[in-house]
């Protein structure tokens, strides 16, 4: 299982050979996996929270 | 080539329970177990008592039992006057973690209950408060969350775990909504359920999190996890689980009734990833330490006492193997709690301590294991075998633990403590009265009622008197024959009116049938299940007392309501074998010994009942192997040994007959020559005869019903000095088996012993007497179905004085008639 970003910097994880998306507001079957969903969660949430931000910031 | 190291990866599920387990794997929701199971061996796990969970890991983590571990209930003396949760300070013994440790085996421990403060073992370990978010009253901000101190160890790993803990504040509506699909109806911030539900998925998903990482990223060996949330869960919400509880409220029922299976898919679903970072080489052990009423037996209220919601708890918890060399797709039998740490060692080819109180679980491996014992682990002097040291521990984080184990009804309420110094003393001295109790109750299920007993008049209090301590002080006085101080405190607790009587009545009862009283016990008993028509006590109580009278048909009703209750208890299976033994159905019998013994395998009557069974169906050598195994269970029963050296002289085995022998010379106090016979005057004329002859007799030969014999005296009949002794009828299955016995039985027709019987009252004899004469026939029936039962008897039936010239009878009477 690997964690890497995607081209729209989406956080993405690779999951029995096929890559996954990861949503900010997490899933059961995310923390399921441990580490590796939970790292990989919040880092979705981070990227999201900053997306929330900017567009505030542009408004 | 090296050889590859063969790994264990025990993951421990508190309170997970086969109904709900097996009912899900049916309905293809736990796919992961249903995989470890299909690949491995089941079994049930029976729990302690009491079941409390703490203790009972700290037995698993073991392999001995609270008295021996010094882990006692949820928490413990802080040694500053006040009180904190439970820690690995009270362990008075080596872990599995530390055995492991000395052999230069690395371990993982996740969560343990109690394993805080860590202990600086060979790997990593990471504590049971490691995912508290709370310091003190105040919940940490998710930025601003620090870590426990004393709750890793090594500190190099503290920026790993902090990764990957989850704040219950992050658990969002998505994560809650496979828990109740309609959690958008409720008020969050009015409903505190779901902040208890976040609460608890946080929690677990941080000690996943901890052993993913760990299992990932260091090298180890043996790896451990401990989860609380399926407790958690269960007694949370196990009263909304279909079927509707009576009186449950029909909306809070829609809403809540599908939470604790999601907790079970949850596990599944760790398990499932758990599975995926192991290989060939790991054995996998999946346990709870007890389960969890889920159907009918869940209990209508949770007493409001400490520990008032282990009621809930049920007795057996589950087991589950997988791995190389263990047997695939079968089940296994026996196990309990105690067993688990001895079969790790086995695991790892490590020998087992002589001084656990478990036993390695042989029955796992497809081929058989050879054991190596030791005296005990503790007294090897080996680097790393120290206890945890003391380290410095955070205050806050124990409080709030503590104010967790109140908000569960674990602990009582501290709110009435104020900072007075009285106060503080009072409730230090309940939490330590408290521990005592357990200590008490722990000693009392490993047999020790003696020192139950001297620990329980200890800590009883007049002033503040605990219903709970006064049970369990009845009970300990008449496993231990007091029947006057068992008496004294129902009197007391009648009085003060502190348990109703119906209650009372049922501990009544066990004391009259300590004091032979059988039909005082079955009045008072027939009273209490008038109150309680489906109480397991009061019908099991009853049905042993009926097959003491030998209402055998009485006795079974009471077992078969009893099995109709609750299928997997085993005093209930053994009661209806016991019933059906005594009339002499040993087809019957046989299969609920099987029943008794499958529901609880360490149960040597049940054993012991069965190995006579087989010896009536003349299966010999599986009579043998049922004695054998209570002679393992029950060292100290010298029946078994006599049965073994019958058998064996049947199979002409003369070597092991010898054997048998000698054990039973071991336990043998002498030979007794037993004259008995229903009350005659044929009876009495023998007796008179052989007093006149010079032959001393002991007993007196007045005494009918033997009144004067102290029936409740252990052995009663060593006070005997004779070796001829007159024993009434109705006395003879009460014979102590260290004897070896001849009996004289002086035959008499049932209506002259009625005759005989109401010239004594001053009745006009003759008169048909119904009731006395069933009751004489059915004496005859027992005391021969008795004497048909026994191993390696000599009865010689007689008919009167003729019969004593009898050259046998002189042998036995050592006498020579004239």
């Amino acid at each position: 299982m690997n964690r890497n970003k995607s081209a729209n910097d989406k956080v993405i994880i690779t999951l029995n050979g096929k890559p996954f998306d990861v949503p900010p507001g997490g899933s059961l079957g995310i923390l399921a996996l441990g580490n590796v969903g939970i790292k990989a969660w919040k880092q979705a949430k981070l990227k999201w929270e900053q997306e929330q931000n900017n567009a505030k910031e542009e408004k | 080539m090296q050889k590859k190291k063969n790994k264990v990866l025990l993951i421990g599920w508190d309170a997970a329970d086969w109904k709900i387990i097996d009912q899900m794997v049916d309905n293809g929701l736990m796919p992961a177990m249903k995989s470890v199971i299909e690949r491995g061996v089941r079994g049930r796990l029976a729990t302690l008592d009491p079941p409390l969970s703490p203790m009972l890991w700290t037995s698993i983590a073991t392999g001995v039992r609270p008295f021996k571990h010094g882990v006692l209930g949820f928490v413990e003396h802080d040694g500053k006057g006040g009180v904190r949760p439970v820690s690995s300070y009270s362990r008075k013994v080596k872990a599995i973690w530390n055995m492991l440790t000395m052999e230069g085996y690395k371990s993982n421990i996740i969560g343990w209950w109690p394993s805080n403060p860590v202990e600086s073992i060979n790997g990593c370990m990471v504590s049971n408060l490691f995912q508290q978010e709370k310091k003190g009253k105040e919940t940490m901000d998710v930025n601003n969350w620090e870590m426990p101190e004393g709750t890793i160890y090594p500190e190099r790993i503290i920026e790993k775990m902090m990764a990957v803990r989850v704040h219950p504040h992050e658990i969002t509506g998505n994560l809650v909504m496979p828990f109740v699909p309609e959690a958008v109806a409720l008020d969050k911030k009015q409903d505190k359920r779901l902040t208890v539900i976040a609460k608890f998925l946080a929690h677990a998903s941080t000690i996943h999190g901890a052993c993913t990482e760990l299992m990932e990223t260091e090298e180890w060996d043996f790896t451990a996890v401990y989860h609380d949330a399926i407790d958690h869960f269960s007694h949370a919400f196990m009263k909304y689980n279909p079927p509707k509880m009576e009186g449950m409220d029909e909306d809070a029922y829609e809403l809540f009734k599908d939470v604790v299976k999601g907790a079970y898919v949850f596990h599944d679903m760790m398990l499932e990833r758990l599975l995926k970072l192991i290989d060939d080489d790991t054995t996998v052990v999946i346990v709870s330490d007890h389960g969890f009423h889920s159907d009918h037996l869940r209990p209508r209220f949770v007493p409001q006492v400490p520990s008032g919601p282990a009621v809930e708890h049920a007795p057996y918890g589950i087991f589950v193997a997988m791995g190389p060399g263990i047997k695939k797709g079968e089940r296994i039998y026996g196990a309990r709690v105690l067993d688990v740490t001895p079969t790790l060692l086995t695991l790892f080819d490590l020998p087992v301590a002589k001084d656990m109180d478990g036993k390695p679980l042989l029955d796992i491996f497809e081929e058989p294991r050879e054991v190596n014992y030791i005296e005990s682990w503790e007294n090897i002097d080996k680097p790393g075998g120290d206890l945890v040291k003391l380290l410095k521990v955070d205050d806050a984080m124990n409080e709030a633990a503590l104010q967790q184990l109140i908000d569960l009804g674990y602990v009582d309420d501290m709110k009435v403590l104020d900072n007075a110094d009285d106060t503080r003393k009072e409730y230090l001295k309940n939490v330590i009265r408290e521990n005592n109790f357990y200590l008490a109750k722990s000693y009392s299920s490993a047999g020790h009622y003696d020192e139950a007993l001297e620990l329980l008049l200890e800590i009883e209090n007049r002033e503040s008197p605990d219903f709970r301590y006064l049970i369990e002080i009845i009970n300990c006085a008449v496993k231990t024959k007091r029947f006057p101080l068992a008496q004294e405190y129902i009197e007391y607790i009648r009085q003060d009116k502190l348990m109703k009587d119906d209650f009372l009545d049922i501990l009544e009862a066990k004391v009259q049938i300590g004091l032979n009283n059988a039909s005082s016990a079955v009045k008072l008993l027939d009273k209490a299940k008038k109150s309680f028509p489906d109480a397991p006590d009061v019908l099991l109580e009853l049905g042993k007392v009926l097959t003491v009278m030998r209402d055998l048909e009485g006795a079974k009703m009471c077992f078969q309501r009893s099995i109709s209750i609750d299928p997997d208890n085993p005093h209930a299976h053994h009661g209806m074998g016991l019933a059906a033994l005594r009339n002499e159905e040993y087809e019957l019998a046989l299969e609920y010994f099987l029943n008794a013994i499958e529901k609880l395998y360490h149960y040597p009557q049940a054993h012991f009942h069965l190995g006579e069974c087989l010896v009536f169906l003349k299966e010999y050598q599986s009579a043998i192997h049922s004695f054998e195994v209570v002679a393992n269970l029950a060292p100290n029963l010298p029946k078994t040994y006599r049965w073994l050296q019958d058998l064996h002289e049947t199979l002409g085995n003369s070597k092991e007959a010898a054997y048998y022998n000698l054990l039973v010379s071991k336990y043998r106090l002498g030979e007794k020559t037993i004259i008995t016979g229903v009350p005659s005057k044929k009876l009495f004329e023998v007796l008179n005869y052989l007093k006149d002859n010079g032959l001393e007799i002991g007993g007196d030969i007045e005494d009918v019903f033997g009144s004067s014999i102290e029936i409740t005296k252990p052995n009663w009949l060593v006070d005997y000095k004779e070796s001829i002794v007159f024993v009434p009828v109705m006395l003879v299955g009460s014979l102590t088996g260290r004897f070896d016995y001849s009996f004289v039985y002086v035959e008499d027709d049932v209506n002259n012993s009625a005759d005989f019987l109401m010239s004594l009252g001053g009745l006009k004899q003759s008169t048909y007497n119904e009731q006395l004469i069933d009751a004489l026939e059915k004496q005859v029936r027992v005391v021969e179905t008795w004497f048909s039962q026994q191993p390696n008897l000599d009865v010689l039936h007689i008919n009167g004085i003729e019969d004593l010239k009898n050259p046998i009878i002189e042998k036995y009477l050592k006498l020579s008639f004239k």
